[in-house]
């Protein structure tokens, strides 16, 4: 366990650890649907609007509207399982975020430049003209950045072996590109979001959230094609990035553990049938199986940040210093704030129906 | 020590969260306030049929949702990923503790951005009751945001009783919550009225503008006074010792508090100028100024704010650098770097000593310290340390005094290497002292001729002190002036002998190297100004000059040459503290010469001020003060005591320590309730050199160095004693001198002991107390019955008085003074030990009886026949 003696001491948890790691895997899986569709989805916007044929303007057009609420949501869906994961692996994500400081900290720069970006990209669709790819470009390349450095700290942060960088470079400055998954990673993620975003896409016209003149179904015509083509290079990048995990880690999918070869088994089925069904244009159908295949997905990327931290760490090492009454707190919370928002979608929905 | 650092150099101490906070809090608290504004607004326009106001909410709600979700929002992302940057262990605390406080919070900026997406895409189309509807429930939410994290930002500050029972609530609901939460609803409504300003200037139509102007005003005057309840409330409540720092401890803190002093009714009246009828283009701009000084008020808060933590990051639990409170003893005892996880140091050999210091200044400094950026800079810190020995007491003494900084942790080692790297690193030196190893001289002494058949008379004459020292420092501050005072008694040789005091005069002359001090030092410049007297060049504080004739003491049988200004510096330049001084005595009658003989005349400038304070030696590299030491202590004394006394002496007023601290030295009686002058001196200084060879600790600032150019303890004590076994260890010393102070009823004793560990006795009970220089070391002590020592353990008992100090007191026939036979204390016969030469302060013995041992070793020195009673004092007679 090379550079074991550097990995912190973690503090206490108030509750059991699976309370956290079910709220992680619950948070993260809402966050990765919306930083899918908001990533992806701007690529696609991108993409059409550099295309300049009115039915792909429209298209841009039609996510321009969406885009910045997306991006809120997405960072808010976010906080939480950050939260979580710092709760449960914060000795990690704490080391692994001040190697790579500098970069780490650049994201929220980013962030808000992306984010303003989308602004103008909303408000000033029309009179930006030629240059509205130029602006959705700047917002994708800052967000594909944001991507690339998650990919890093996520991955740098499995890896304590690599961790005596320190020593020569406590600069901050360090990026964990030696490490052979990166890529196919960064790459797998930034694909698969393209995959979600256009489902999403199909789903806005699929049930007629359509705010521009885009007609619906061309919006699910198009959603589905990038879905169904996305989904087929991911799974390309998928199996890359499985070859280019250790073996021990990669084994875990393939035999060694049974839960992870199921786990593998079921995410190539489920795959396949969403192929299946994306070529056929089944919207539900094909979102329905796309979520299976999601909570299979992030199911497996625990599975290989659990196993690549086994020999160092295993959550049920840290202490519990019970106080149970926050966490109902929260709960109540949780479910009222569900609610809350629930009801006020609902106010919002029937508002616009009056409008129609 | 258990995370790595971010080696930030000129951007770390805290730079970026300094940068992302100020911001971001101004804008959050908006985003609380700014709900009810448009709510308010919303419905005022509906109830006055108003669609003018209604289009301004409308645009003020773009503008609200651009500036609170964007920037804030992600600012407040931003506060987070600094943090756990710039401090994991404490961000981990914190979220480890709170882990469902923060998911709370999540929860309700979720609902936050929900609903103000929904108000602001919904304007105008929503029925007027729901849009409502939603507007309150987007406030309701941005305020339990605050409400949450207000629990939590606080909880830093004062966690109460969560330091003993580890309760959540505890915590959450601690000592500043409600006054705070109080204060912060006051600013962000506050803050609607300003941002308010910055639409409505922009409005077309004047008249509504005008009317927008006058309701944003409001906006600021109404909440205004809860924001100054709360405000007052908030200090109300703050824990005693924050309170303390942040009002009286911490200098740092004067500049953030002026800052809110003005600020505060700046920001209220430029917002009701706002209200005025204004040209719109002076609107457009003003509205950014009330902006501008919102941003400042708020920033000197939060810069007091923070500041008030220190040097806690997690009041009482963990400290700014990472380190938990609990586990510090621990570190002390241990050390630091064997428990650190991100070095590779964790041991110090001689090899890595630099290394080692560097990983330490990385983990210990750098959270709150710069590298040459602009916060807290360590640079002009830590220049004026040019040797590692004042740097490593700099870091012994911290936390201590000044509480706004913690302790340093870890060993003597350790600290030794910080010292040596910030040394090197900083100032690019490598000296270990500041003092220049001297070489021993063997100056030409001609000793006065005595015939031993012949001559009638013995003159005997020494210094009243082993050594005078003297800050030749003036022109801005002095504690020590010039005034080396010389007894002397004229004995009449005999069968019985006899002390002549009448019908004779004594004269005394300074070697003519030493005629003009004048020349050599500033003192007669500003003595008027020091104290309060005009005095010729050359004269002293006693009115005598440098060659007069001496004063008769009736009470102790002498004459003397009092207060006479003598400094060490020979007009042929260089450094000599042991001047000579001629003595002769005359017939009045006839002016006929009786006796004449030669005595040291000791004046010393060295002192060590400059090792911790800066500044160089003055005179040949060896001695004497600089403007710039001087001015440092000045500095050290405003920054430490509130006192403003650089200021004073830069503009002509140079500052006498003893003008506020009593000092029966000098006849001083100081001001009321100050501790007197030796205890608050020593006691201050103590704190930064605890636990040092005693060789050490007391040459870091006395002339007592043995390889200084003075060694003022020159006795043969010098040879098996040092200055520990009469006064104790540096801690004790002080110790005597400050529980003296206590127990007339100075608090501020208390403060300089705290951190005080006796090391001659048991505990301090045990200590006893002595007023300076009325009670010192009693000889007797080991000398029981004047007989050979038998101990060399003299500390703790002290003369009763002044009237038993050595140097008053005579032989038990009240006529021969103790050291007229003896000489000076620290320079007692034999004294070999002058580094000017093995003679020099043995003139007398070895002019009267031959040999360097104290005079009377040969009776016949004075008795023409030898005596048969020990009348001096018992075993006189011994030899």
């Amino acid at each position: 366990m090379p550079n074991a003696a550097l990995i912190p001491t973690p503090d206490a948890i108030p509750v059991a650890w699976g309370w956290f790691y079910v709220l992680l895997m619950l948070t993260f899986l809402l966050h990765l649907l919306v930083m899918n569709a908001m990533l992806g989805g701007g690529i696609i916007a991108l993409l059409s609007s550099l295309r300049r044929s009115e039915q792909n303007t429209l298209l841009s057009k039609e996510f321009s509207y969406k885009w910045p609420y997306t991006i809120a949501i997405a960072v808010n869906l976010g906080v939480a399982p950050l939260l979580f994961i710092q709760v449960l692996y914060g000795q990690f994500i704490y080391s692994s975020s001040i190697l790579m400081a500098a970069w780490w900290l650049s994201i929220i720069v980013m962030l808000i430049l992306a984010y303003y970006g989308a602004y103008i990209y909303t408000f000033k669709f029309d009179t930006l003209g030629s240059l509205r790819s130029c602006m959705a470009g700047f917002s994708v390349a800052l967000l594909l950045c944001i991507a690339f450095l998650f990919s890093n700290n996520m991955t740098l942060m499995l890896r304590p072996e690599s961790w005596s960088v320190y020593f020569t470079n406590a600069s901050g400055s360090f990026l964990n590109t030696a490490d052979p998954t990166l890529i196919p990673r960064y790459l797998h993620f930034v694909i698969g979001a393209v995959a979600v975003a256009g489902l999403y896409l199909a789903l806005i016209g699929h049930f007629n959230f359509v705010k521009s003149k885009a007609n619906p179904q061309m919006l699910i015509e198009q959603g589905m094609r990038y879905f169904t083509i996305a989904t087929a290079i991911s799974v390309v990048l998928g199996l890359w990035f499985l070859i280019a995990l250790p073996k021990n880690i990669m084994m875990l999918l393939m035999g060694g553990s049974a839960f992870g070869t199921v786990l593998l088994v079921l995410g190539l089925v489920l795959t396949f049938v969403a192929l299946y069904l994306g070529h056929k244009r089944r919207v539900i159908k094909s979102s329905v199986v796309t979520l299976l295949l999601l909570v299979v997905m992030v199911l497996m990327r625990d599975l290989v940040r659990t196993g690549s931290l086994a020999p160092y760490f295993s959550l049920s090492d840290l202490q519990v210093i019970p106080e149970y009454s926050p966490l109902i707190f929260f709960l109540v919370i949780f479910a009222a704030g569900l609610a809350l928002v629930a009801y006020m979608l609902r106010l919002a929905l029937e508002c616009r129906k009056e409008v129609k | 020590m258990n995370y790595p650092v971010w080696d930030l150099t000129t951007f770390g101490g805290g730079f970026f969260i300094a940068l992302i906070a100020v911001v971001h809090v101004l804008v959050a608290h908006f985003a609380v306030g700014g709900g009810l504004f448009l709510v308010s607004l919303e419905s005022k326009a509906y109830r006055d049929e108003d669609p003018a106001l209604l289009e301004y909410v409308k645009k003020h709600s773009k503008f609200f949702l651009l500036l609170t979700m964007v920037f804030g929002g992600m600012t407040g992302v931003g506060i987070w990923w600094t943090i756990s940057l710039l401090n994991p262990a404490a961000t981990s605390s914190l979220i480890h503790i709170f882990v469902f406080g923060w998911a709370a919070e999540w929860v309700f900026f979720l609902t936050e951005i929900v609903a103000l997406f929904i108000y602001y895409y919904t304007f105008g189309r929503m029925d007027r009751k729901k849009h409502l509807i939603i507007g309150w429930l987007y406030f309701f939410s941005a305020w339990m945001s605050l409400f949450i994290i207000n629990g939590i930002i606080d909880f830093m500050l004062s966690p109460g009783a969560w330091l003993e029972n580890r309760d959540f609530w505890s915590g959450f609901f601690n000592p500043t919550f409600w006054p705070a939460l109080t204060f912060r609803t006051g600013l962000s409504l506050v803050l609607c009225g300003v941002f308010g300003f910055v639409t409505a200037a922009f409005v077309k139509e004047e008249q509504l503008r005008t009317r927008l102007m006058r309701t944003c005003a409001k906006w600021v005057a109404i909440p205004f006074v809860l924001m100054l309840l709360g405000g007052g409330w908030y200090i109300y409540s703050l824990p005693g010792t924050v309170s303390h720092l942040i009002f009286e401890h911490s200098p740092e803190m004067t500049f953030y508090l002026r800052t809110l002093a003005w600020a505060t009714p700046v920001f209220f009246v430029a917002s009701m100028f706002m209200a005025l009828k204004l040209p719109n283009s002076l609107q457009k701009v003003l509205c950014f100024g009330v902006v501008g000084i919102a941003l400042i008020y708020f920033g000197a808060f939060e810069f007091v704010r923070e500041g008030g933590r220190r040097p806690y990051i997690i009041y009482e639990y963990m400290y700014s650098n990472q380190v938990f409170v609990d586990d510090v003893p621990g570190i002390q005892q241990a050390g630091f770097l064997p428990a650190a996880k991100w070095t590779q140091h964790h041991e110090i050999t001689k090899d890595n000593v630099h290394a080692a210091g560097k990983d330490l200044f990385k983990f210990q400094c750098t959270a709150c310290h710069s590298v040459g950026g602009p916060l807290n800079d360590m640079q002009p810190l830590v220049e004026k340390y040019s040797n590692i020995f004042g740097m490593d007491s700099k870091l012994d003494g911290l936390g201590k005094l000044n509480t706004y900084m913690p302790p340093f942790m870890g060993t003597r080692a350790e600290r030794w290497a910080l010292a040596s790297y910030i040394v090197k690193e900083f100032n690019d030196s490598s000296a270990e002292t500041g003092n220049l190893s001297v070489a021993d001289q063997d100056l030409p002494i001609q000793i006065p001729p005595f015939d031993k058949d012949k001559d009638e008379y013995v003159l005997l004459a020494w210094s009243t002190l082993g050594m005078k020292g003297i800050s030749d420092s003036s022109e801005r501050w002095m504690m020590l002036p010039p005034g080396t005072s010389i007894y002397a008694q004229l004995i009449k040789r005999g069968d019985s002998p006899q002390i002549v005091t009448r019908a004779v005069e004594l004269r005394y002359e300074i070697d003519p190297e030493f005629r003009t001090p004048q020349d050599k030092v500033a003192f007669w410049k500003q003595a008027e100004k020091l104290f309060g007297k005009q005095l010729e060049p050359g004269i002293g504080l006693a009115g005598m000059g440098m060659a007069g004739t001496m004063r008769l003491d009736a009470e102790h049988n002498a004459f003397v040459a009092a207060k006479i200004p003598v400094v060490p510096y020979p007009a042929s330049g260089g450094f000599n503290p042991y001047p000579l001084m001629t003595i002769t005595a005359h017939a009045i009658d006839s002016g006929k010469e009786l006796a004449r003989t030669l005595v040291v005349a000791p004046a010393t400038t060295e002192m060590g001020c400059k090792n911790c304070h800066g500044g160089d030696w003055g005179v040949a590299d060896v001695a004497g003060f600089t403007v710039a030491t001087g001015e440092d202590i000045l500095a050290a004394h405003d920054k430490n005591s509130a006192t403003n006394l650089l200021e004073q002496a830069r503009s002509g007023q140079p500052v006498l320590c003893q003008s506020c601290h009593a000092d029966p030295a000098l006849g001083a009686a100081g001001k009321e309730g100050i501790l007197n002058f030796s205890a608050s001196i020593h006691g201050w200084h103590a704190n930064f050199l605890t636990e040092r060879d005693t060789a050490v600790a007391c040459a870091a600032c006395h002339a007592t160095s043995t390889d200084g150019a003075t060694q003022c303890f020159r006795s043969h004590h010098a040879q098996f004693m040092d200055c520990s076994n009469c006064h104790g260890t540096l801690e004790d010393h002080a110790l005597t001198l400050l529980l003296h102070e206590q127990q007339q009823g100075k608090p501020r004793a208390e403060r300089l002991m705290e951190h005080l560990h006796s090391r001659n006795v048991e505990e301090i009970a045990q200590i006893k107390s002595r007023a300076p220089w009325g009670q010192q070391p009693d000889c007797l002590t080991c000398h029981t019955d004047f007989g050979m020592g038998m101990s060399m353990d003299a500390f703790n008992r002290w003369t009763a008085d002044e009237k038993a100090l050595y140097r008053k007191r005579h032989d038990q026939m009240g006529a021969v003074m103790c050291a007229a036979c003896h000489s000076s204390q620290h320079a007692l016969y034999q004294a070999s030990f002058n580094r000017l030469g093995a003679q020099r302060d043995s003139i007398q013995p070895l002019q009267y009886q031959g040999n360097n041992r104290p005079i009377g070793n040969d009776c016949t020195v004075c008795h023409t026949v030898q005596p048969e009673f020990e009348g001096h004092h018992p075993n006189s007679l011994r030899n």
